[in-house]
């Protein structure tokens, strides 16, 4: 496989796993095999989705619960995307040392979460929906779209931006509704 | 005389059909204004799936259009009405009908 189809999923693996990594530099992220990479992608995409589902049973709130199911349909429709294109590019998702660490980091984030019911267990999970929009916007506006030239690539995170950054300003603004958490008494 | 008449009242016309385009997590144009009769077709060009709904006066939804899919409504009485995506709450347009 060529070199600029090699960035090419580098970089959208690196689109979807930027945000569970809290912005980690994809240029610091180990190297892996194109096939690995997709499957990066893949697992990313799927924590989202999980959490989202987690977060639907969990959640009595109608406007997180909306978020939540708004966060399953796009992402389920990006990671369509994503897989088409490693589809296109001749790439079979192989398991790897980073989709089991995104494995492990969900599993502390959702540990955190299992114990917190309400109004608590909403702000947590909105939380973590900022910081990790956030995280995957700047990813796409500093690193990703910047970097790559590939085509197919470029159009494809051109394409989810708007929806990142939709994203991004629908849990802050639901984030402002729940108000500020209760301070931990000493 | 008639045919005049029924022209200056907007009678006559044939029925346009205007299209709103939903791309970039925006609807284009955000507001349209079109006549009694005329068809509104909103296309969904986003990866995400989308809806155009009426958020007050008449009732009205596209239902949710994936990439590709289109939704449409009439116009059937005067008035203005905000709409917005279900699935994306911050999206907003509006439709005027005279």
């Amino acid at each position: 496989m060529s070199r600029s189809k090699h960035q090419a999923l580098f970089f959208a693996a690196a689109l979807v796993y930027a945000g569970s990594l809290h912005a980690q530099n994809p240029a610091a992220a180990p190297d892996l095999s194109d096939p690995e990479v997709a499957h990066v992608a893949v697992t990313a995409n799927s924590i989202d989705i999980d959490f989202a589902k987690f977060a639907q049973t969990r959640t009595h709130n109608a406007g997180v619960k909306q978020f939540a199911q708004t966060m399953i349909t796009d992402h389920t429709a990006v990671n369509e995307q994503a897989a088409a294109l490693a589809k296109k590019l001749g790439v079979t998702p192989a398991d790897n040392a980073v989709s089991q660490s995104l494995q492990s980091g969900a599993k502390e984030a959702r540990a955190k979460l299992e114990p917190l019911h309400g109004a608590a267990f909403d702000r947590a999970y909105m939380d973590r929906e900022v910081a990790y929009h956030q995280a995957v916007l700047d990813a796409i506006d500093k690193v990703l779209i910047p970097t790559t030239d590939n085509a197919d690539l470029k159009a494809l995170l051109t394409a989810v931006r708007p929806a990142v950054a939709t994203h991004l300003e629908h849990a802050k603004q639901l984030r402002g509704q729940l108000g500020a958490p209760a301070r931990a008494s000493k | 005389m008639i045919v005049w008449l029924l022209l200056l009242l907007g009678l006559g016309r044939t029925p346009a059909t205007y299209t709103v385009e939903i791309r970039g997590m925006e609807f284009h144009p955000a507001a349209l204004t079109v006549s009694v009769g005329d068809t509104v077709v909103w296309v969904n060009q986003d990866i995400v799936p989308h809806s155009a709904t009426a958020t007050g006066g008449t009732k009205w939804d596209t239902g949710v259009l994936k990439q590709g899919q289109t939704g449409r409504y009439v116009a059937r009485a005067r008035g203005s009405a905000r709409y917005v995506c279900t699935l994306h709450p911050t999206m907003h347009g509006k439709l005027i009908i005279r």
